[in-house]
């Protein structure tokens, strides 16, 4: 090879370099960091130095009822928003893919717009709905004797998290389904309509089959973001009440930084990780197949 | 619809006016109560406010010394347009040299990349601090400014936009004896002008509203961004309804008035991402 | 062409002014010592206590302090993690009972020299159990700024409704547990009839100060003496428990949601609250409420009332120079304490508490009655555990999710765990 060949093939890699930088500074070495900080035993409390421990860390999240009661609360957030969501999203692109051209952007930009308020601004404001006391949401349904103990019945708490995070986030999902929806060829539907198939029909074999792609994507971006809510929680519940809310990033939070147990907080946080990754890859998985 | 009947057209469409009315409620109630005085908000009678008074807003922007909005907006601006200008220049040339440049190896950097995605931002907190405490950013712009480089999503949503531009532009312009540089920057550049504008938007809007990073790397309260800014006026003990909405509101409207004037690009971006490979 | 000149003569002129300010900044910080001052004082304690920093600034040209606020569930993530990136400020606001935390991982300096030095405090001034709280081996590890115990908030209004009065036709509030149950079930009722109880009597509201107060009164102490195991599951403890647990499935008391409890007495649908002295600042702004304040109640057999203090801490290792300058900060904020109290606090001090100007300070005055019985929340340094623990169990028992004994039980043996992890963590490490 050429010197001159070889600096023709490879000088593309300069092009790389400046985020090749940023990403082995800022993402692959605090991600490896964390990994070695989980095999070792470091509470920031004592001025003992980090001691290696091996997989105890992992044995004792294994162990602990607060980790499996924060896993079993995330994977409940994650059961009920990500079907829930999806659905919401397809229903309405469905909706606003029927309404005529000049007003779809309109309903296209309201339904997204939530997406663009922040989190501590969210969080605030529906929690101001929620409120049992004073809460909007239980001034409305007074009048027909219903006060609903939106944050502070164990059952009901998690739901409430479910419900505004689906206003929260539905626009996303809503936004590239409608995409998908556009993408459809019309002739299918011609050819079936002039086949006298009906709207469910069409719906059912053209274009689910159709849009599987684009909800395959949207379900597992879904998921993943699931899997790491935080800020509705920590904003509206603080776990509460009696830990029925208190999800895994919640708890790591907590174990990091109010009780300082870093190899322990790494430790989960690694779990956390792996569980995403199992889901995204059997997904991935499902979609190649099909 | 083709061959739908009039009468459900109509009905569709009342539906989804109803259904963009109520997901516009509530940043419209946030703007009412927050021009209400305390009193009303915890004896909730209505809605739209009985006494409208500017007072939060008053007391809010007449205190520069107590709260200094108007320097955590400038923060604010300042890290989220940084944080733009880094992720356009750094990411483009990525996605570049990851499409169009026939890199030994590229498909394995991409698998990588799009395996980052899934990573949670929070398992990275702790060493992050470590590492940024190390190299003396802390409670810097610094801080919040260049780790954003390394986020993977502006790769990922550019390298599919990349992936539709056909080649023979470039072939030609190499024909004429056009750097690679003279490429991207002559020809990638402007053709993907849409998909850059909507990463622009797509990251200013992610700095601006970035809750956990200033939360965690920020100490000092003239550096505040205005997000955390506004997690003052919630007091551990009681809350101050009326202005905290007030903050709440005057943090909001820049990013709503960026989404309204660029949702066309917002929007197209997103389903970008959807769509390709 | 006149026009261009001004203008460029403006420019001038306004690019001059820009650079001696920036000068004249420079300057400014470079002949003084800067003292980082931290505290979680956020909404209108952290506006009063900014007026404070400014006003020491004013009155010493050659130091200057520089304030940061956030609130206190941040502020302590914050504070520790700077504190090991060596990034901790000068002086830093900790509550009492947080301290043991920062003085096991060396945060903190001893105080005794400055406190014994020609600027000193009259170390008599200061009440015995606050001033004995921020000892450690007979040196004193940060000077205590105020104390805010809990204490009685009633609405004067529904207590005269319900006839509850003294001869001269005032509310009068309950002093022992015969009289707040006879309250308690008077004030407890059904106004509109539609056999739903839409006025309640008493509320729990902050359920950790709220237990820690009836726990107390019944003589619990959480900690073995030496505090070398956790005990909840003693008489007192679970007896106080029951009890709270009890008023509520009588239907005397609601069961508890969160803080909107305190929200239910400010809109004067509730009649008697425990809370803290900080509370204050939220009802002055209720004008339509006629409130009042008086110590607690006695539910047990004793008196007591939970409190906090936030102390001033030094933080260790600092130049001598500038430890003179934090120094004369803390004793300035320690002196100009009526200022601080004004906002809902008590001083520490007893010549404070005594002035005139104190004394006519209505809800402070009345709550600084309960001083000789206050009850800060035991030293030690999983304080976040034992709180979670303490949280979880006061919130099972009185949701009746859980008895009594269980929930403590439960309590009990996970602090003794962290307890035992620390031990061994002290052991292996040869920590402190």
């Amino acid at each position: 090879m050429t010197a001159r060949r070889f600096w023709r093939i490879y000088s593309g890699y300069l092009f790389l370099v400046p985020y090749a930088v940023l990403f082995c500074a800022f993402l692959a070495l605090p991600l490896g960091y964390g990994l070695v900080l989980s095999f070792f035993r470091w509470e920031m409390l004592s001025p003992a130095p980090p001691q290696f421990v091996g997989v105890d860390n992992y044995a004792e999240a294994f162990q602990s009822d607060y980790f499996r009661n924060a896993l079993w609360a995330t994977f409940r957030f994650t059961l009920m928003a990500a079907p829930l969501t999806v659905g919401m999203a397809l229903l309405i692109a469905l909706g606003v893919n029927a309404v005529s051209d000049k007003r779809r952007a309109f309903y296209r930009a309201a339904y997204f717009a939530p997406a663009v308020v922040s989190i501590s601004v969210a969080g605030l404001v529906w929690r101001f709905f929620f409120q049992g006391e004073f809460g909007m949401f239980n001034a409305w349904l007074e009048p027909w004797g219903w006060r609903v103990p939106w944050l502070t019945d164990t059952r009901l708490a998690m739901k409430s998290i479910v419900f505004m995070t689906l206003w929260w986030t539905v626009g996303g999902p809503m936004v590239v389904l409608l995409a998908g929806l556009h993408q459809i060829p019309r002739q299918l539907y011609e050819a079936a309509a002039i086949d006298g198939a009906n709207a469910w029909r069409r719906f059912r074999h053209i274009t689910i089959p159709q849009l599987r792609p684009v909800l395959l994507f949207v379900a597992i971006m879904n998921i993943i973001g699931s899997f790491q809510v935080f800020g509705q929680v920590f904003m509206i519940t603080r776990g509460g009440p009696e830990q029925s809310t208190r999800v895994l990033v919640q708890y790591i939070y907590e174990t990091a930084f109010t009780h300082y147990r870093m190899g322990y907080g790494a430790a989960m946080s690694w779990l956390l990780f792996l569980c995403i990754a199992f889901f995204s890859v059997l997904q991935f998985r499902l979609m190649r197949e099909r | 619809m083709t061959g739908t009947p009039k009468w459900i057209r109509l009905l569709i469409e009342a539906l989804v006016l109803a259904g963009a009315l109520l997901i516009l409620a509530p940043v419209a109630i946030m703007a009412f109560t927050s021009l209400k005085p305390d009193a009303e908000i915890i004896h909730f009678e209505s809605v739209l406010p009985q006494q409208a008074t500017l007072d939060n807003y008053r007391e809010i922007l007449l205190n520069p010394e107590e709260i200094p909005l108007l320097r955590w907006l400038f923060n604010s601006l300042f890290i989220s347009v940084s944080v733009t200008m880094l992720v356009l220049v750094v990411d483009t040339m990525a996605a570049y040299a990851l499409t169009r440049l026939r890199l030994p190896g590229a498909k394995v950097v991409f698998a990588v990349i799009i395996a980052m995605l899934m990573v949670p931002g929070q398992i990275m907190l702790v060493p992050m601090y470590l590492i940024l405490n190390a190299l003396g950013w802390l409670d810097t712009a610094l801080a919040l400014i260049v780790p954003a480089g390394a986020g993977v999503f502006g790769v990922f949503l550019l390298r599919q936009f990349f992936l539709g531009i056909p080649a023979d532009l470039e072939d030609a312009a190499a024909i004429d004896g056009c750097t690679r540089m003279g490429i991207l920057v002559r020809i990638i550049v402007p053709l993907a002008k849409p998909a850059l504008a909507t990463l622009a938007i797509f990251t200013f809007m992610g700095a601006w509203n970035d809750f956990m990073g200033p939360l965690v790397f920020l100490d000092n309260v003239d550096k505040y961004t205005l997000p955390v800014g506004i997690a003052l006026f919630q007091t551990s003990y009681y809350a101050e309804y009326g202005i905290t909405l007030a903050a709440a509101c005057l943090a909001t409207t820049p990013a709503l008035l960026v989404f309204v004037f660029f949702q066309r690009y917002i929007i197209e971006g997103i389903a970008l991402t959807g769509l390709k490979e | 062409m006149i026009t261009d000149y001004s203008t460029t003569r403006l420019r001038g002129v306004a690019l001059c002014i820009v650079c001696t300010a920036l000068l004249c900044v420079g300057c400014d910080s470079g002949g003084r010592a800067t003292v980082r001052f931290w505290c979680g004082f956020t909404g209108p304690d952290g506006r009063t206590m900014l007026r404070m920093i400014q006003a020491f600034n004013e009155e010493n040209p050659d130091a200057r302090a520089l304030m940061q606020r956030m609130d206190w569930g941040t502020y302590y993530n914050k504070l520790f993690v700077a504190g090991l990136g060596g990034r901790a400020p000068e002086v830093f606001i900790t509550h009492v009972e947080n301290m043991e935390r920062f003085f096991q991982a060396g945060f903190l300096d001893a105080i005794d020299d400055l406190v014994d030095g020609a600027a000193g405090v009259d170390t008599d001034d200061f009440f015995p159990y606050v001033w004995g709280a921020v000892e450690r081996d007979g040196l004193h590890y940060g000077l205590p700024l105020d104390v805010h115990p809990q204490g009685l908030f009633y609405n004067k209004r529904l207590f005269r409704e319900a006839g509850i009065v003294d001869e001269a036709g005032d509310a009068l509030p309950p002093t022992d547990r015969e009289s707040f149950m006879d309250a308690l079930t008077t004030l407890t009722r059904d106004t509109t009839g539609d056999g739903r109880t839409d006025q309640w009597g008493f509320v729990f509201t902050w359920l950790r100060t709220n237990m820690a107060t009836v726990t107390r009164q019944f003589g619990s102490t959480y900690f073995t003496p030496d505090f070398d195991r956790c005990v909840l599951t003693d008489d007192a403890t679970v007896a106080a428990f029951s009890f709270c647990a009890d008023l509520i499935q009588r239907g005397l008391v609601p069961s508890p949601e969160h803080f909107d409890a305190w929200i239910g007495f400010r809109q004067g649908r509730v009649a008697m609250a425990f809370e803290g002295i900080y509370m204050l600042a939220d009802l002055e702004k209720q004008s339509d409420l006629e409130w009042g304040a008086a110590p607690l109640p006695v539910l047990g057999d004793r008196p007591a009332a939970w409190a906090s203090s936030h102390v001033m801490c030094l933080r260790a290792g600092l130049d001598p120079e500038t430890r003179a300058a934090a120094w004369r900060l803390m004793r300035f904020l320690s002196d100009n304490m009526l200022d601080w109290a004004e906002g809902g606090q008590v001083p520490a001090r007893h010549s404070q508490i005594d002035s005139a100007r104190f004394q006519n300070m209505y809800a402070q005055a009345a709550f600084a009655r309960q001083m000789d019985y206050i009850a800060y929340m035991p030293p030690v340094p999983f304080i976040f555990e034992f709180f979670s623990e303490f949280d979880r169990a006061a919130e099972r028992v009185l949701r009746a999710s859980a008895s009594a004994v269980d929930a403590l039980r439960e309590a009990e043996q996970k602090v003794n765990v962290a307890i035992e992890r620390q031990r061994r963590l002290t052991e292996a490490g040869g920590g402190p």
